[in-house]
């Protein structure tokens, strides 16, 4: 015998049951990468697009810092031109619209230098003092060549002075539009370390992400691999018990029938044939016994009616234990001898009917075509008052079929599984085969059963 | 006078002790032998070539029927009256087919056996008066229960006449020179019996003729 199972009462805590803590890890796992992918992502984007407003804001103060001087410059270059002009021909110089057109530059350039952005840059502040050096120089000149009527050589003094001053010029805004491209270059290149910086960031919040993610996957993985352990361990664990249960249950049967047979084979050689043989003393007695021992002869007869009352009892407890017939006349008869014993028995007639069965089937076979069948009529008598009832037995080259079919007032045979079914089930199960109950209330019922059969027995020996 | 030879086998020594008492008080018996199981009786009859052999029917190892049937075949002379707890038809039948002239219940063996052994030993047939009881008591209510017509009734009187004295055991033979007919004609008439009734055999015909009590 296998240890009792536990008290179903009280399951035993499995120390391997997945917990729920588990559960809440992974999922905080779960949602802390995903949180982190967004946080990171949030963040690549933000500053991409501080890092495109940056550019565009740079690239326009530069602009403008740049058309400011190139602006002065320009001016400039026209205020040198004019006072060249105004130098190099003195028939000009009396020219009052020149000299407005001069006055005009010089009020303009001082308003664009006040008007210059206080915030410079030392490179820019630079500029613009070479600007306002080149400026003060111009307007200096420009006021010797208004206050004196220059002489020949003082005008190509003037001149000399002019050229030089329009060469620093054009050297200064050479250097001017170098700073510029320098400024833009400069400004490239920020924008391409902070866009590298930008690219270092998310590559490292997307490794952490990753390595986050595979760890995760791999916590999982033991994690269901462990479930999918135990999973299958129990899992074999139950086919184990439910197969014990099996061998279990058909053992019990078969238990029970050679407990019963035992009991039956002892009622009939011990009881049964010891009151045979009483029987037939007594017989011998009241043959033997003098004519007029009339009250002697009466206590004998008393006894022998007792004695065979006696007889019919044993031997029909004999026979509900172990049908003798099984063994005397084979199955067939066993049958129609069942069937005829139920219909002296009871109200309802049994037709019993056979087709090739051969008499020399194994005994568990026989036995358990035997109980279905007795079964199925003891239900048939109690339960549903039938009046006729069919038992029809077939073996063909694969298996028995057993049918038990009935008019009584039928039942539910989902809701009526009762212990004699489920004992018929039993027996027909443990030789492999099926058994099926119809019926509905008020359409009496029908047993059916096939039992393959082993090779070996199907043929006749 | 000749006395008549008989193998009792029964696998319970009371049993046979109580048969061989009272066959013993009838000096017209002998009893040659005992065999306690079917493969004894078998192989001791085919030695002793008893005049009867009386055969339980429940017996370990060979059962009473196949050991009468093996007898039958061996020894056409030997007849066997067989010993029974069941008055089944099941039982009865059977024990016909293999062979049996005679049906004995235990219950009543010591007071019938006598007279069995006798009827058997002239070729005739025997069966314990319950046995006929039995048999009718579940032919009339299959009958009543069914509404089956009781074929009987479609026998003319020559024909029951010649159903009961085959039942009793009679050959064609016999019956031509006791009813003074010609050997055929009796046959014809045992056919038209045997088609009226739907019987096969001389065992089932001796199995309806005992249920309804036309013999015992």
């Amino acid at each position: 015998m296998p240890t009792s199972p536990p008290n179903p009462q009280q399951p035993t805590t499995d120390p391997d049951a997945p917990s729920r803590r588990v559960h809440w890890v992974l999922l905080a796992a779960f949602l802390g990468l995903l949180g982190l992918i967004l946080a990171s992502g949030y963040q690549a984007t933000r500053t991409l697009r501080e890092m495109h407003q940056q550019e565009q804001d740079a690239r326009r103060a530069l602009a403008e810092r740049a058309q400011n001087l190139s602006n002065l410059y320009i001016s400039i270059e026209v205020y040198n031109e004019g006072i060249q002009r105004y130098v190099g021909y003195p028939s000009e110089k009396a020219d009052p619209q020149v000299r407005q057109q001069l006055d005009r530059l010089t009020a303009d350039i001082d308003a664009k230098l006040t008007e210059y952005p206080d915030h410079r840059q030392p490179q820019e502040a630079a500029f613009l003092a070479a600007i306002l050096d080149l400026y003060q120089r111009q307007r200096e000149l420009y006021r010797l060549a208004l206050s004196a009527t220059p002489s020949s050589q003082d005008q190509s003094l003037m001149s000399s002075r002019i050229l030089t001053l329009r060469t620093q010029l054009l050297d200064r805004s050479g250097e001017l539009t170098a700073w510029s491209g320098r400024q833009m270059h400069d400004s490239d290149e920020a924008l391409l370390s902070q866009f590298g910086r930008l690219q270092a960031d998310l590559t490292g919040s997307l490794s952490i992400a990753l390595a986050g993610g595979l760890l995760l996957v791999i916590a999982s993985m033991a994690y269901i691999l462990r479930l999918e352990r135990q999973t299958r361990g129990r899992y074999r664990e139950l086919a184990h018990s439910r197969h014990e249960l099996e061998r279990l249950s058909s053992r019990l049967v078969d238990a029970q029938e050679e407990e019963r047979r035992s009991i039956s084979r002892e009622l009939h050689d011990e009881v049964g044939q010891s009151l045979g043989a009483l029987l037939v003393d007594l017989g011998r007695l009241s043959n033997n016994l003098p004519a007029d021992s009339l009250e002697i002869r009466e206590r004998l007869e008393h006894m022998k009616s007792l004695a065979e009352q006696t007889v019919g009892t044993v031997r029909d407890i004999a026979l509900l234990l172990r049908p003798s017939m099984l063994d005397d006349l084979g199955l067939v008869a066993a049958l129609e001898w069942q069937g005829r014993e139920v219909s002296r028995r009871s109200e309802m007639e049994v037709a019993v009917e056979s087709e090739n069965v051969s008499d020399d089937l194994p005994d568990e076979y026989k036995i358990c075509v035997y109980r279905l069948v007795q079964e199925a009529l003891n239900n048939a008598v109690r339960h549903s008052h039938a009046r006729n009832a069919r038992v029809r037995v077939t073996a063909g080259a694969s298996g028995i079929a057993v049918a038990v079919s009935d008019d009584g007032r039928g039942f539910d045979p989902q809701r009526a599984r009762g212990l004699g079914i489920l004992g018929m089930e039993e027996r027909v199960r443990r030789l492999g085969g099926t058994l099926n109950v119809k019926s509905s209330p008020g359409q009496g019922a029908m047993v059916t059963a096939e039992l393959p059969l082993p090779v070996a027995a199907g043929t006749p020996a | 006078m000749r006395q008549t030879r008989v193998l009792l086998a029964d696998d319970h020594t009371l049993i046979r002790a109580g048969l061989r008492l009272v066959l013993e008080q009838q000096p017209e018996f002998v009893v040659v032998g005992e065999a306690a199981d079917g493969r004894e009786a078998v192989s001791l009859a085919q030695s002793l070539k008893p005049d009867i052999v009386v055969m339980d029917i429940g017996m370990p190892g060979l059962n009473g029927i196949e050991a009468c049937r093996q007898v039958r075949e061996s020894l056409p002379e030997t007849q066997v009256v067989m010993l029974s707890m069941h008055s089944d038809e099941g039982y009865v039948l059977r024990a016909l087919k293999a062979g049996a002239r005679a049906y004995l219940l235990k219950d009543s063996a010591e007071a019938d056996l006598a007279r069995a052994i006798r009827a058997a030993s002239e070729g005739k047939s025997f069966f314990s008066p319950a046995v006929g009881k039995v048999l009718l008591e579940d032919y009339m209510r299959t009958l009543q229960r069914t509404g089956a017509e009781d074929t009987y009734e479609l026998l003319s009187p020559r024909e029951r006449e010649i159903l009961q004295l085959v039942a009793e055991g009679q050959s064609s033979k016999e019956i031509a020179n006791l009813l003074n007919l010609s050997v055929h004609t009796v046959e014809t008439h045992r056919a038209r019996v045997m088609q009226k009734l739907n019987l096969r055999g001389i065992p089932e015909l001796t199995l309806y003729a005992v249920r309804k009590g036309i013999i015992s």
